[in-house]
């Protein structure tokens, strides 16, 4: 078995990482339950235990499937993704005035999780086979399948993983065969359209641009939070106030601070070197999934593991951003670390999805 | 597997991975440096912050807009009142000592504040409302005495001045957890005091404002010791309504101890000059929060607004509209018969149809179409409903709405209903009998109206044929509303004079039903019904009136009173109340 063995030394670095990821997660969220030293809400914690044996159960699966599969099925994917995502807008649960939950046997899952997977591998099925075939094939048709799929998430409203899915196509494109002209065009009319956009938005959304910007224009709603954020974070200095010990958010100073703002209890209770360990870490994963990315002979695979490690990338960039209030609160989860099945099964998914492209270009 | 189409072509790439790779780790450092500002260049600064203040957030709820009637006197307002709050962070080991202060000082019982305690809790940083609205002097007092283990929390409270008279038209104002579920993708928050029902409801858009707060800073002795931002409640804008409340008053009176509705309205425009419906109940018991089961569970319903949410038979109202259907047909239903305001039919006292007898009220011998009116003959309309066949009646009682919303700016409108031979077919598995024709011409069997569907019905003859949509908002902060519309009914001038000189008649000419009116001198015209039901009889007036070159429509409806006699006698003592006593039109 010496396949096996290179496999493994391969990727031992990323599984490292993704249960040093797991433990620090449920310190954090262990911690973030905390109110005044009393452990509030076992639930969630539980329920987070069994989100992480799952999707490594996942991850394992996935590893062995082969990934040309998803070549094939990427319309597939595309149509059962709409369907589930439909289904959500009538059959849907709304939490936190969203509605984005499916409810299905006892589990709540966000089907605009699993559009992230099919986005990816559908934009990596067209942009692996471009050869200038016309605007049409090339940019039209993936550009509307992707347009049409953020609108529908946009409506929940989930602005973030809309933005998300544009930026991905956008990204994706610009390392394709795809005349560049056609994604400087695409800017210029997204410029033009903004406007329009930006009158489209929900009040609450229009607020968090405008409290971005100066979060003393709401200190009670988004803006609280922000101020509430940075407190916490500097408080934690350079070295932390220790596991349990984090002030701000154990007096429930902090809202959503299991979420989306777990950065937040991170930094403010391991303090600056906690902050920057965890950064390395996924650091090193994007890493090593670009790394690989390099070697690899084969297009479709190329544009998958380009796809995962933008992923990834963006997830961590606007999140830890906006916990440190440099970017606007747009409610994308911090991956990996924050509270929530969903999110940590589709990233789950896609790291299997890497390993099995890793074992099928050895 | 076909290798070729997943090959690697080796692009020009503007962008390779080592690009991006580039990108990413900028990206990183971004999220370092930022990171390194706040936890090491401004650590200390944070920290300090952290360790000596808590910030809080201490809420300013908006003020409502006022409501007006339409001589700009106030009939809903925003009064301050003051709760009594701790904060259960900073009492945690002193909180029974402090209540039994408290209660020894204002001579209460203490389980009153542990029961407002346990009540209001939310978190252990969010003051707690012990004392609900109490007064100014009382709130200082302990101010003085408890200083800083307690807060004065100054809220708006709605308060009606005129307790029963409006408390249907105006609903009241509630905090929104209630129904905070549905409310919520509006925007609405669940403290937030949101309209229930009424005019607080339809337009609680323009009233409810918006809720500001301060973001202040304390220390953990619960002192402020700074001021991180103030967003100022913006306060809702107020709105006139066409309400007279002189008059609403006067209605109100007039109804006292009947169950029942009276609707004054501008026959031109649709404004509703009163609406009242009796019994009633008052607001600001909803507003306080009282006990409100009884209201709910009494037998007679006071919550229910019979002007616009109860449909009943209509009885001998409907014949002027059944006149009309006839005069425009022009023809019986076979087309055999010519029918003319000429036509006339012999009224015995009854009216045989096979074994069944249909009485009228009265022997009135051969009656025409004016003098029909003037005595509200049932044979006479009960021949004419025979000629015309109830498919033409249904159409005329259709088109003058008297079973579609009127469209009024109150929430909860209920519609009448209008029996059609396939309706009865359909529903009741049964065919249509010469029988329901019969008291469907007198506005009896199946057919129900709400007072306010009758009222805009029988404003088409005091409006000479046209149609008005009723409504009660005025204004809003000051900007007119454009809510009066008229819509042509679809009826000749020639054949509405007709029926108005009847209704007129019923009034003014000796053995007219309505003729103790006269007395008034108000050039009134009507029709009185009685309509049959389980139990005694509903009492109905419809009429209209001009005065000072404006014109009215009322109704006056009263439930199970016996006959129209009561609502004629109602509406004599209403109308000499706004007109003769008063000068209040």
């Amino acid at each position: 078995m010496p396949s096996l063995r290179i496999r493994l030394s391969d990727l031992k670095t990323i599984i490292v990482c993704l249960l040093i990821l797991n433990v620090l997660s449920l310190l954090s969220i262990y911690s973030s339950l905390h109110q005044e030293g009393e452990f509030i809400n076992k639930q969630i914690l539980y329920k987070q235990i069994t989100w992480i044996i799952i999707s490594w159960g996942f991850l394992i699966f996935i590893s062995f499937v082969n990934y040309r599969i998803y070549y094939y099925s990427g319309y597939l994917l595309y149509g059962i993704n709409l369907i589930l995502l439909v289904a959500v807008s009538f059959f849907g649960k709304t939490i936190m005035g969203a509605q984005r939950w499916l409810h299905i046997f006892g589990i709540s899952f966000q089907p605009s999780e699993l559009s992230k997977i099919a986005i990816i591998i559908l934009l990596a099925k067209f942009f692996s086979q471009s050869s200038r075939k016309g605007v049409v094939r090339d940019f039209l048709l993936p550009f509307v399948l992707v347009a049409f799929n953020a609108l529908v998430i946009a409506k929940q409203p989930d602005l973030g993983t809309a933005f998300l899915l544009i930026f991905l196509f956008f990204a994706m494109g610009l390392f394709s065969n795809v005349s560049k002209r056609y994604f400087v065009y695409f800017i210029i009319s997204g410029l033009l359209l903004s406007p329009f956009l930006l009158s489209q938005l929900k009040d609450y959304q229009k607020k968090r641009l405008t409290v971005f910007i100066n979060p003393n224009v709401d200190p009670l709603g988004s803006g609280y939070t922000i101020i509430q954020s940075k407190i916490a974070i500097g408080s934690g200095k350079f070295s932390g106030k220790g596991f349990l010990a984090g002030t701000q958010n154990q007096f429930n100073f902090l809202p959503e601070r299991h979420t989306d703002f777990i950065f937040t209890v991170v930094a403010e209770e391991w303090g600056f070197l906690g902050g920057l360990f965890l950064l390395f870490i996924y650091w090193m994963i994007i890493k090593k999934i670009l790394d690989k990315t390099k070697e690899l002979k084969d297009s479709f695979a190329y544009f998958l593991c380009l796809g995962i490690s933008l992923l990834f990338f963006i997830h961590v960039f606007i999140n830890v951003g906006m916990t440190l209030g440099i970017l606007p609160v747009v409610g994308l989860p911090l991956i990996f670390l924050s509270y929530g099945g969903s999110n940590l099964l589709i990233a789950s998914v896609l790291i299997g999805i890497f390993f099995n492209i890793c074992r099928s270009s050895r | 597997m076909k290798k070729s189409i997943f090959l690697l072509q080796k692009y020009s790439f503007i962008f390779s991975v080592e690009t991006i790779q580039k990108i990413y780790f900028g990206g990183f450092i971004v999220l370092i440096l930022a990171l390194s500002y706040y936890q090491i260049i401004k650590g200390d600064y944070y920290f300090k912050r952290a360790k000596n203040n808590y910030v809080r957030l201490i809420p300013l709820r908006a003020i409502r807009g006022s409501i007006l009637d339409r001589n700009g006197k106030l009939i809903a307002d925003d009064k301050a009142s003051f709760n009594i709050s701790v904060i259960p962070y900073q009492i945690k080991r002193k909180k029974d000592p402090l209540f039994r202060e408290i209660a020894k000082f204002l001579n209460l019982d203490v389980k009153s504040l542990y029961r407002n305690y346990n009540k209001n809790l939310r978190s252990l940083f969010i003051p707690v409302d012990i004392l609900i609205g109490s007064d100014k002097i009382t709130a200082l007092a302990l101010k003085e005495k408890f200083a800083d283990a307690i807060l004065i929390n100054t809220q708006p409270q709605r308060y009606y001045p005129y307790t029963y008279q409006f408390a249907h038209i105006l609903g009241y104002v509630k905090k929104a957890t209630a129904r905070y579920e549905e409310l919520k993708k509006y925007g609405y928050q669940p403290l937030e005091r949101i309209g229930f029902s009424g005019i607080e409801q339809q337009y609680d858009a323009y009233l409810k404002g918006e809720d500001g707060g301060d973001s202040i800073e304390v220390d953990a002795k619960g002192k402020m010791v700074g001021f991180l931002g103030k967003q100022i409640p913006k306060k809702g804008k107020s709105i006139q309504l066409t309400i007279d409340s002189r008059i609403q008053n006067a209605a109100y009176q007039s109804l006292e101890g009947e169950k029942g509705a009276i609707i004054l309205m501008n026959s031109d425009n649709g404004e509703i000059i009163a609406l009242c419906s009796a019994p009633s109940f008052d607001s600001n018991h909803f507003v306080k929060g009282k006990n409100i089961a009884k209201l709910l569970n009494h037998k007679d319903s006071p919550m229910l607004n019979r002007a616009i949410q109860a449909s009943y038979p209509i009885g001998s109202v409907f014949k002027p509209i059944l006149a009309l259907a006839a005069l425009e047909t022009g023809k019986s239903r076979l087309g055999t018969q010519k029918i003319t305001s000429a036509t006339t039919f012999f009224c015995s006292g009854e009216l045989r149809l096979g074994l069944a007898k249909f009485r009228c009220w009265a022997t009135h011998g051969r009656q025409n179409l004016h003098q029909a009116l003037i005595h509200s003959c049932n044979i006479y309309f009960y021949n004419l409903g025979l000629l015309l066949g109830p498919n033409i009646m249904s159409k005329w009682a259709k088109k003058i709405t008297l079973d579609s919303l009127t469209n009024i700016d109150l929430p909860y409108e209920k519609k009448g209903f209008i029996p059609t031979v396939k309706w009865k077919r359909k529903k009741l598995k049964t065919a249509w009998f010469p029988g329901d024709t019969f008291n469907f011409s007198i506005g009896q069997g199946f057919i129900t109206s709400t007072p306010l569907e009758v009222v805009t019905a029988i404003n088409v003859f005091a409006n000479n044929g046209y149609l008005v949509v009723p409504h009660i908002l005025k204004n809003v902060a000051g900007l007119n509303s454009e809510l009066a519309t008229r819509t042509y009914l679809g009826a000749s001038e020639r054949n509405i004079k007709k029926i108005k000189k009847g209704l007129r008649g019923a009034v003014s000419e000796p053995g007219g039903t309505a003729s103790m009116l006269r007395a008034l001198n108000l050039q009134i015209s009507g029709k009185t019904g009685t309509a049959q039901t389980r139990g005694e009889s509903h009492g109905w007036f419809v009429g209209y009136f001009p005065y000072r070159n404006k014109k009215y429509t009322i109704c006056v409806f009263l439930e199970n009173v016996g006959s129209s006699y009561v609502a004629l006698k109602v509406t004599y003592n209403f109308l000499e109340k706004i007109t003769k006593d008063n000068d209040f039109l």
